[in-house]
């Protein structure tokens, strides 16, 4: 007996559309990977023109990163600022070394002060003929010129200047205390030129920023025009505005990807070239302070901002000529 | 299908392509538009896919009143008609199989969906083997013929054609003519307008007739 189907064959005498319906997230993403392999590939295909559009948004995006590295080195020697807190306290003419020592070990019990050290000022002078090399001048004095010191290192934790400046103004009471010396002017300096290199890195990267989406959005209206029939065409047989978006967008995420790409590797040249320079600073300061570059979370952010400022420039552009262009 | 109603459009610059035209189409008829350049032929089909909007009048289209749709509602109202045009409108940095498939990826068929229909497409329309070329490679026929399968690989109830045999000699023409007609008798709506009076004469389907803006016949 020979098999037959009873099932009789569809008819679609409308023609109308009856087709099974489309698994709609599925195509969502297929369209979405579609469109970001033939834009890239639309990039590729112009790589001169790509690459320097996408070098303009590097090189814009470096001086602010720059800046931004250097602020954030410099406020890493400010955390570490609490070893020049020293306070220096010079004792009366006439003041006994032994009372020096006594003054010393009773300010070291004090709270608020790790510790103190007494320097005699016949060591001070020793240890000054030796350094400076001026032996036969030292040699001419009649007496020690220099007095008595006391060395005194207040507690690390105490971070504000104005406590530690507190703490020189009590030391200072003492009847045998001639002066006291506190050095943290260049600390309160440093952090005055810090808050203006603040103040500039934040209005360069604004400006810069808008520079960039400036000429995204160039860019991308360029390549509306260029696109212009087959927006019209897409219009014309159904596509939405976000359908015509699309491509452009990724466009703009391309090039600023690129773009911070591009920013990184200049980045990291600039940094390597400064190394060293900076190493012979930081010894002339007996330092051992090392230029901290582009940790992995910052090379991060700085390629999801390009990704990010790349989209939202394209996407004003877009927003300002896509939606205009209607089939007539 | 189709219903016009008083329609009257006037462009913004002042001028007036329709004044008072009315006429319906039955679902499955197939009719020529006809009339001299300039008549308003254009700008019918316009407001018909909403390129246009009527300045007085209604028009519906398979029982949708075309005033009522918002502006962001129109692709997809456009996704149920097919339609092809005088300079065939087709993308020439991509293959004639992406052309074909354009709408369809536009109304987010399932990808596998998609080659199934647009051979099918390609098919009725005789140029299956030329899937892989791009536009640029085909002669005007050909051109013609990839834009009637992109038309209708969505499988829409209607079908417009403005001017479609406009730039094709007479020979051509009849094949194209002859290629709607087929879609006609599978149960699509067609609309087509032309001068070309010599073929449409032969063709044995109702003719609508507009002068100035005005209906003349619509027998």
């Amino acid at each position: 007996m020979r098999k037959q189907s009873n099932q009789p064959k569809k008819v679609n005498p409308t023609g109308a559309n009856t087709a099974h319906k489309p698994n709609a997230l599925n195509s969502y993403f297929s369209h979405h990977q579609k469109t970001y392999k033939s834009t890239f590939k639309q990039l590729i295909e112009q790589p001169l023109a790509s690459f320097f559009t996408c070098a303009v948004i590097g090189i814009a995006f470096v001086l602010p990163a720059l800046l931004a590295i250097l602020l954030s080195n410099i406020q890493s020697v400010q955390h570490n600022w609490d070893g020049s807190a020293q306070i220096t306290l010079f004792l009366k003419k006439g003041v006994p070394a032994l009372d020096g020592g006594i003054l010393s070990e009773k300010i070291a019990k004090r709270q608020s002060i790790t510790s103190s050290l007494f320097v005699d000022n016949d060591a001070a002078l020793v240890e000054f003929k030796e350094r400076f090399e001026l032996q036969d001048a030292v040699d001419y004095l009649d007496e020690n010129p220099l007095p008595h010191v006391i060395l005194v290192q207040p507690d690390k934790s105490l971070k504000s200047i104005q406590h530690i400046e507190q703490i020189k103004n009590n030391l200072l009471k003492f009847p045998e205390v001639e002066g006291a010396l506190l050095d943290v002017m260049w600390v309160q300096r440093l952090n005055s030129i810090t808050q203006v290199l603040q103040r500039t890195t934040w209005v360069i990267a604004l400006m810069l920023g808008l520079a960039i989406i400036l000429i995204l959005g160039n860019t991308i209206r360029l390549a509306i025009e260029n696109r212009k029939e087959e927006i019209t065409v897409v219009k014309l047989v159904g596509g939405t505005n976000a359908f015509v978006r699309r491509p452009f967008l990724y466009m703009g995420a391309f090039y600023g990807f690129g773009g911070s790409l591009i920013a990184w590797i200049l980045i990291n040249l600039t940094l390597f070239m400064l190394n060293e320079p900076i190493q012979d600073l930081a010894h002339s300061y007996q330092s051992t302070f090392n230029l901290s570059g582009f940790s992995f979370e910052s090379t991060l952010l700085l390629l999801i901002l390009g990704m990010s400022l790349g989209w939202f420039g394209s996407w004003l552009a877009v927003r300002k000529h896509l939606d205009d262009i209607e089939p007539t | 299908m189709i219903e016009f109603q008083n329609v009257m459009k006037r462009y913004q610059d002042g001028y007036e392509a329709l004044q008072d035209v009315s006429f319906s189409m039955d679902r499955s008829e197939m009719a020529f538009l006809t009339g001299h350049s300039g008549a308003g032929k254009s700008t019918l089909l316009k407001l018909i896919m909403l390129m246009e909007r009527t300045t007085k009048g209604h028009v519906t289209v398979g029982g949708q009143n075309l005033s009522q749709i918002p502006q962001r509602q129109i692709p997809y109202f456009r996704r149920h008609i097919g339609v092809v045009f005088q300079n065939h409108r087709l993308l020439y940095d991509r293959s004639v199989f992406d052309n074909v498939a354009l709408p369809l990826e536009i109304s987010g068929t399932n990808p596998r969906e998609v080659g199934r229909r647009v051979r099918a497409a390609l098919d009725k329309v005789g140029l299956l083997s030329k899937e892989k070329l791009t536009p640029i490679q085909l002669s005007g026929g050909e051109q013609q013929r990839v834009g009637i399968a992109r038309a209708v690989v969505n499988k829409p109830p209607l079908l417009l054609a403005d001017e479609p045999t406009g730039n094709l000699d007479p020979e051509l023409s009849e094949e194209i003519m002859t290629l709607f007609s087929e879609f006609n008798q599978v149960g699509v709506t067609v609309l087509i307008a032309s001068h070309d009076l010599a073929l449409i004469s032969h063709m044995k389907h109702r003719v609508i007739e507009i002068n100035d803006g005005r209906m003349v016949s619509h027998a």
